[in-house]
């Protein structure tokens, strides 16, 4: 009977030891799957986590909608991300009832709302999607995205001071969507050079918005019987969170705790649980950028627009300290709760008890994890002036120099003074999915050339 | 008792107000009828400025309509002109407004049996064959071939139209000042003939920590 207990109580600390499962454990093989090229596998375990975790549909939803979009579907994934923009608007204003709850627990009671860096990616990824059925909304999801950031930036200053605008580099693709949308009107040509002009000043590694600002100040989108190419590459793993022990903080509150039971508060619990926060992992991205070939010969090379994997960074430095300081208010609310039961009960056994339950009760915190994990590190684009036409384009990951061919392949057709978009996922040397495009293209029949 | 009951209701009322403070809240919207005012952004010119300007800015031209412009076409006929769009060189970005302004000012124009606009889908197309900016149209050969392309769509046009919204901002202290001016110009294409008019509204803008209202109503603008 001794040693059933005894086995009992193993298992029990084992479990306690090792902590519930958190969301980053539940996405992992998603991602893997995502980044091996396997859609199917990463669809179907997304699509498991659905139905088994209710309350992370939204980001299970954002990672389904990066899934649609690799797999050539973009008109599923942009239903799927409006359906989480909406959301995470809701979402943003704070519940009393949660914020709560959630000292009594841990912060995956609180209804996720986003990071800053997502609610405004999920616009700038709604736009590409619907740039590539044809850009008809596109240019509000564009506008969305400046709104969206001109806000958070607001409100992180009223939260911070002014220096907390230095942590939010804004997103440069919009204003570069902007502007080519301005551009192929060939009219709001005026537009057009306001947007590159941002575009110059947001992202200033961008070298091309030099000549996109004096195409647009003083040249035209293009010459008579050409058409323009853009290809947006999506490079590289994105950022996501991990669960990790603060140990400062932990050690913070061991000495403290020691400290008042010195001064005599003898019933104070003890406290033996680490604090666990969820940190942002961003892991190094292998591709440099995406050689660009146009019927077997090469044109360019895509550059970063907005990086992801930086911006994240920058973000979530900011935010760091107050989920830290969430953690520490947590624990001391608990040690309070049960501080004041062993006063009041005043009991010897009782109060080992208590203890007990109070350390059990600060094991079965986990670090909220929810993220958006299958974001690229970068947006990268190219703009290629091609003539009207059926063309063959090729990709090619760089990493560093060696280029890998499995970027994929697709024919897409140029038309006379209109833009036509490619967009590629490149997380690690080869293309996931398909080349996804507004305007396919057919090889020409026997005989003829590819023109 | 009373006492009692007062504590009781205040504690009942705090609570409800806490708990419903701390509670999403859902978004509601409302059709706005005609004779409610918009409202006034705090940040950037919305609906109360460009409705203005365009309404004003347009009744001035085409009540000049006749003083004005010498055309080939017969008097009776109106002057077909093709609306090149809304320039910004403000300090503001128009964002959606841009469109709307445009679509504004074609139906007031067109609205008015004075002008005939062409349609966009013809200028557009035409600027897109001819790969011409409208800031070039002004170079005599540019306007040729512009009109010669327009002409053979079947819209010959008498003038171009453009319209061009302007900035000026007055700083002091904490508030600013800016004035914001529609211009709407007029060019007869075959004599060079020009007219234009213009509107303009000011706003005032100011950081208070007082709540919206009462700092609108300038109760306490001494302070």
């Amino acid at each position: 009977m001794s040693r059933l207990l005894a086995r009992r109580l193993c298992w029990l600390l084992t479990l306690f030891l090792a902590g519930c499962a958190t969301h980053a454990d539940r996405i992992r093989d998603a991602r893997l799957a995502f980044f091996r090229g396997d859609l199917d596998q990463a669809s179907r375990l997304i699509d498991q986590e659905l139905e088994r975790k209710k309350s992370d549909q939204d980001v299970l939803q954002l990672e389904q909608a990066m899934v649609r979009l690799a797999e050539g579907r973009p008109d599923e994934a942009e239903q799927l991300l409006r359906t989480v923009r909406d959301r995470f608007d809701h979402f943003e204003q704070k519940h009393i009832g949660e914020q709560a709850l959630s000292m009594l627990t841990d912060d995956q009671v609180i209804a996720y709302a986003g990071e800053d860096y997502e609610r405004v990616l999920i616009r700038a990824m709604l736009a590409l999607a619907n740039l590539m059925q044809g850009g008809e909304d596109a240019l509000a999801y564009a506008l969305q995205v400046q709104q969206m950031q001109q806000q958070i930036m607001e409100s992180a200053t009223l939260r911070a001071g002014e220096d907390a605008k230095l942590s939010y580099r804004p997103v440069a693709l919009a204003p570069y969507l902007h502007g080519v949308l301005a551009e192929q009107t060939h009219r709001d040509y005026d537009v057009a050079a306001r947007s590159y002009l941002h575009v110059a000043s947001w992202q200033p590694e961008f070298a091309a918005a030099q000549n996109d600002l004096q195409r647009a100040q003083f040249g035209r989108h293009s010459a008579p019987g050409h058409g323009v190419l853009y290809v947006f590459a999506l490079v590289g793993r994105g950022p996501y969170k991990e669960e990790k022990i603060e140990v400062a903080s932990t050690v913070s509150l061991i000495l403290a705790e020691h400290i008042l039971r010195a001064t005599g508060m003898h019933k104070m619990p003890p406290s033996i649980a680490p604090v666990k926060v969820p940190a942002l992992v961003v892991p190094p991205c292998s591709v440099q950028n995406v050689v660009v070939s146009v019927n077997g010969r090469d044109c360019g090379r895509t550059e970063t627009i907005t990086d992801i994997a930086q911006m994240a960074k920058d973000q979530y430095a900011e935010v760091y300290p107050q989920i830290v300081a969430r953690a520490i208010v947590r624990r001391i609310v608990k040690k309070a709760a049960v501080y004041t039961a062993k006063e009041a009960i005043d009991n010897p056994v009782a109060g080992l008890a208590l203890d007990l339950g109070n350390i059990v009760w600060d094991f079965t915190e986990s670090a909220d994890t929810r993220c958006w994990a299958l974001l690229p590190a970068k947006i990268q684009v190219l703009r290629l002036e091609l003539p009207a036409g059926t063309h063959q384009i090729s990709l090619r990951a760089n990493h560093g120099g060696i280029t890998s061919g499995g970027g994929g392949t697709a024919w897409v057709q140029i038309a006379d003074g209109a833009n036509t978009y490619v967009l590629a996922n490149i997380p690690q040397d080869r293309l996931v999915g398909s080349l996804v495009t507004n305007r396919h293209g057919f090889p020409p029949k026997a005989g003829e050339t590819s023109r | 008792m009373d006492r009692r009951h007062f504590l009781r209701m205040s504690g009942a009322f705090c609570m409800a107000g806490v708990a419903l403070s701390g509670c999403r809240t859902k978004q509601h919207a409302q059709v706005l009828r005609d004779d409610q005012a918009d409202l006034v952004g705090n940040k950037a010119a919305g609906a109360e400025t460009f409705g203005p300007l365009v309404e004003e800015a347009v009744a001035k031209l085409l009540g000049r309509h006749h003083s004005g412009l010498q055309t080939v076409s017969a008097p009776s006929q109106p002057l077909v002109v093709c609306f090149l769009g809304v320039e910004n060189k403000s300090s503001e970005e128009l964002g959606d407004f841009r469109e709307q302004l445009y679509q504004l000012i074609d139906t007031k124009i067109e609205q008015s049996n004075l002008y005939r606009p062409v349609s966009r889908r013809y200028v557009d197309a035409a600027l897109r064959e001819t790969r011409m900016r409208p800031d070039q149209l002004f170079v005599p050969e540019n306007m040729g071939l512009f009109m010669a392309t327009l002409g053979r769509y079947g819209q010959p046009i008498n003038c171009l139209m453009y319209a061009t919204i302007t900035s000026g901002t007055t700083h002091e202290d904490n508030a600013y000042q800016r004035d914001y001016l529609l211009t709407m110009e007029i060019v007869n294409v075959h004599t060079g003939d020009y007219d234009k008019e213009s509107a303009k509204i000011r706003k005032g803008y100011e950081r208070s920590r007082l709540p919206g209202p009462i700092a609108k109503s300038g109760f306490f603008s001494w302070w």
